[in-house]
């Protein structure tokens, strides 16, 4: 029996056995995880089917995303145990339009990396390849929503590209909406000023349907934005749109990689738009301004867990202060890069740095956003690689220097610094996937949606 | 020189709920049931600011005449403390909501440096004993979140005394704008910096405004005696045990905290406009109400102040002279109304007497119905149990009657023949005794002129 059905076709169907499909859902996650690692814990679902615009479909939660009485560790082992008393607005949300929630997926620990490696609860495997990432650090939703042979749609999050990064690994289509737009109550926090939660999905009409469900106003969310909720659409094509292609965005980029996007390009002109080359010269500062803003913000947000409320506990001794309890959980707790990260952030919010690192960082953040501004003056859309790459082998991964890993950020960090919407769709038929990264201006995600639903066309 | 300054921390009792989530702003309750998932700091969940607090914090800013920015924000404060759930505090670091303000003492003028909002962490329980003694240690988070306003002075107090006379009158004020209860457990802490000459001595965490005068006194001491032996004082951070200042760090440099922007939170705009309405509204402060009571109602200095101190006090007062002689209103708000409070331990706000209960009892006093003496007895009736003073004092009508007073003076005279002996030998307190034992004859409610004047023709 098979389920390998489109979400649409799923939900517009009246003739399945939804017993059946639960069974086979449920031992087909199972079976996939057991291989390639995409869940820190997998849900089962139950045979009854709610009703509503999700009526029975599995939706995948990243582990980062609070979900009520099932373990929500952000993929840290800190955190291990850790049932909220609450769910996300964006859970409460898909509950209410009776999807069931397939699993909590795996990640790198709070959001620190781009392969997923850096988790408390294994590393998922690329389903194309099982000896190569993911990506990250949504590298769960990204594997999860590739390989699922039933239909699905993931809810992610990305900081600084990890959903457009995994989606890019593992050919599937990741949205990343407009800073603001989905309410980050309940995500569990890497950088607040920068964490979006975002659909991912096999196609651009998935994430669209997920992203008419989760965007709007949440009182719960103080940065949200006074948005209504509304139907986003993916039809209209791009007849007319100009599309800004950054020539930064092509340089250090494998060659591969390089001709499937401006292939795509051409194809994008054949369809109706016209497309200029632009500069956006502040890029290469983007990198370094993102990695403070993000660590100072991680540094603070990760103070909290020191064993004493919730998480892992450690032993104390007799004796002891609370500050050596502290150090002795949070040494046992955080992963490498967590502690790289908190190191590396506290040092540049301390006095003396402060003023060097962190305010300078958040200049060049506004700098950035000024230039993508001015470039949306006269494009409707810029697009460019998602990755410089695709997916890597784990044993090159290990190669990589700390710095070298953070570079691997390069293209995703500048929107996302931004806090412009941006769109991952696959672009080339090869062997490997390919992303194309269509980025827009603030709340222009249907100007993204249409023009992925050409690229998703076209390829 | 010595130069005083003080941090006082206040808890805004006047917001409905807490600075930055839904729960009740109010401490008495079973430890821990006056929290959130916002106030616990559980991963996911989110501040959102209180606007009732800004505006409390705006209405202290106008009363100590500060000047406020077009704009405030939060920051975060990080340390790592056991009472603090996310182990930073939100608070105002850059910009504070008023700077550059001063507060006038009766004696002199004491510069406000700033004041800002933040967060009260939650309480600590010592079990069995203090920080070093005690077995165990409890936290109760209910205190956590509730707002705080931060006052922080230019060190221009120069004695023990000038800083408990500055902290009666700011809280005096603080009373009066209604924004603080100074019933309220830990409403009003205090710490102050010291110094003698170059270095200062910061003194933390003292509750109450005489160990705030007596930690001042004992720490000047302390500080004179090391300059006498030549030796220098050294910067430090000492405690208040109740009997001596205790060093408890010593600092070569500011404390790090790592201030960040609070990134959950937007910019909150100062609207000038609201402000300037919201001068408006404050009330007339208790010096104000002293300079009026004098001119208006021609009270002494001494009993306007007594009835100022109190806010509910004065504004019975100013209820009660719409009805009954000026004079006789002040005396009993400035004496006897107090008395009989603190003798049952009541606040005014808290006892059940009401304006219209005084109004009828001192115009039975003023148609000479009744005696004061028999008012104050029915008045201690009122305090504990409200009711209607008429039917209080029923039986209880004073006695103008020539006969029955007369009979009473003799009965008294006849058993006290010593104090007839004492008067006529040039005693004259005797009289005053003589007088007392016929009042207590009469329980109280004979006319005293006419008990007077019968006393005098018989002896």
């Amino acid at each position: 029996m098979g389920y390998n059905i489109s979400v649409s076709e799923f939900l517009e169907s009246r003739d399945i056995d939804y017993g059946d499909f639960v069974a086979y859902v449920n031992a087909e996650t199972r079976r996939l995880n057991s291989k390639l690692f995409f869940f820190q814990s997998v849900c089962e679902l139950k045979t009854v089917e709610q009703n509503g615009k999700l009526s029975g479909l599995p939706v995948s939660v990243k582990d980062c995303i609070c979900t009520k009485g099932i373990q929500s560790s952000a993929g840290s082992a800190i955190l291990e145990g850790y049932k909220p008393p609450f769910d996300a607005t964006v859970v409460s949300a898909i509950k209410n339009e009776g999807s069931q929630i397939l699993g909590k997926t795996n990640q790198d620990e709070f959001g620190f990396g781009t392969f997923s490696v850096n988790s408390g609860y294994g590393v998922p495997k690329n389903p194309l390849d099982p000896e190569r990432t993911c990506g990250g650090s949504s590298g769960g939703a990204g594997g999860i929503t590739a390989a699922a042979t039933f239909p699905h749609i993931a809810l992610a999050e990305s900081t600084g590209g990890s959903i457009s990064c995994p989606a890019s690994f593992c050919g599937v289509v990741g949205l990343t909406p407009t800073y603001g737009l989905v309410s980050r109550y309940g995500l569990i926090d890497y950088a607040n000023s920068l964490d979006k939660i975002g659909p991912m999905g096999k196609t651009v009409d998935d994430v669209a349907l997920m992203l008419s469900i989760i965007a709007g106003y949440d009182e719960m969310d103080s940065t949200s934005l006074p948005e209504k909720q509304k139907h986003y659409s993916t039809e209209g094509g791009i007849k007319g749109m100009v599309i800004g292609v950054p020539k930064e965005y092509f340089e250090n980029v494998d060659e591969q990689v390089s001709k499937s996007v401006w292939n795509t390009i051409k194809k994008m002109e054949s369809a109706g738009a016209s497309y200029v080359e632009i500069s956006l010269p502040s890029t290469k500062y983007a990198l370094s301004a993102y990695y403070i803003i993000a660590t100072a913000e991680a540094s603070t947000n990760l103070a909290r867990y020191c064993g004493l409320r919730y998480g892992l506990h450690s032993e104390l001794k007799e004796g002891q202060s609370f500050n050596e309890y502290y150090a002795k959980t949070r040494s046992a707790g955080f992963g490498e890069e967590a502690k790289r990260r908190i190191i590396l952030g506290t040092f540049a919010r301390m006095s003396g740095y402060r003023d060097q690192y962190y305010m300078k960082a958040l200049k060049v953040r506004t700098l950035v956003i000024n230039e993508f501004k001015k470039a949306f003056k006269k494009c409707d859309l810029l697009a460019a690689p998602t990755m410089p790459i695709t997916a890597p082998k784990f044993s090159d991964i290990q190669k990589l220097t700390p710095l070298e890993n953070y570079q691997m950020d390069v293209l995703t960090v500048p929107p996302n610094l931004a806090g412009i919407p941006m769109l991952s769709v696959p672009c080339s038929s090869g062997k490997l996937p390919v992303g194309m990264h269509l980025m827009a201006d603030y709340l222009q995600e249907e100007r993204l949606l249409k023009a992925g639903k050409v690229v998703e066309a076209v390829k | 020189m010595i130069k005083i300054g003080l941090e006082i921390h206040c808890a805004l009792s006047c917001t409905k709920t807490k600075l930055f989530c839904g729960c009740p702003n109010r401490v008495v309750g079973e430890p821990n049931t006056i929290t959130c998932p916002a106030c616990l700091g559980l991963p996911g969940s989110k501040p959102r600011v209180n606007a009732a607090a800004i505006e409390a914090g705006i209405k202290i800013g106008l009363a100590l005449n500060c000047k406020f920015p077009k704009e405030i924000f939060f920051s975060r404060k990080q340390y790592f403390y056991n009472d603090l759930p996310k182990n930073f505090q939100i608070t105002q670091y850059e910009i504070p909501l008023g700077k550059d303000g001063f507060f006038e003492t009766q004696e002199k003028r004491i510069g406000i440096t700033r004041i800002h909002l933040e967060e009260d962490p939650g309480k600590i329980i010592h079990a069995g004993g203090d920080m070093i003694k005690a077995d165990y240690t409890l936290i109760d988070y209910n205190r956590s979140g509730v707002p705080l306003c931060e006052i922080v002075t230019e060190p221009d107090l120069r004695s023990a005394q000038e800083a408990r006379i500055f902290l009666e009158e700011l809280s005096r004020v603080l009373e009066y704008l209604e924004v603080y209860d100074s019933g309220r457990e830990g409403a009003l802490r205090v710490d102050t910096n010291v110094s003698s000459g170059s270095e200062r001595v910061e003194v933390k965490n003292i509750s109450s405004f005489r160990d705030v005068e007596k930690a001042i006194e004992y720490e000047i001491k302390r500080q004179a005696k090391i300059i006498e032996k030549g030796s220098k004082v050294v910067r430090e951070t000492r405690a208040w045990n109740g009997s001596q200042t205790v060093s408890l760090r010593e600092k070569e440099a500011e404390e790090e905290y790592g201030y960040i922007f609070e990134p959950d939170l937007t910019r909150t705009a100062i609207d000038e406009k609201a402000v300037k309405s919201l001068k408006k509204t404050l009330p007339e402060m208790a010096a104000d109400k002293v300079k009026r009571y004098q001119k208006e109602f021609r009270l002494s200095r001494e009993t306007a102040e007594s009835i100022t101190s109190d806010l509910h006090l004065a504004r019975m007062f100013e209820t009660v002279v719409k009805d009954v002689e000026p004079k006789l209103a002040g005396s009993w708000l400035a004496v006897q109304v107090p008395k009989t409070l603190n003798y049952n331990n009541l606040r005014i706000k808290d006892s059940g007497l009401r304006p219209e209960h005084l109004i009828k009892l001192l115009k039975l006093v003023e148609h000479e119905k009744i005696t004061e003496k028999t008012a104050e007895e029915t008045l201690r009736k009122i305090v504990l149990n409200p009711q209607d003073p008429e039917n209080l004092v029923k039986d209880m009508a004073k006695i103008f009657d020539k006969k029955e007073l007369e009979d009473a003076v003799n009965e008294v005279l006849a058993s006290h023949p010593k104090a007839i002996i004492d008067f006529k030998s040039g005693k004259k307190e005797a009289l005053n005794f003589l007088m007392g034992q016929v009042m207590r004859k009469t329980k109280g409610r004979g006319d005293s002129a006419t008990i007077r004047d019968i006393l005098k023709k018989r002896l």
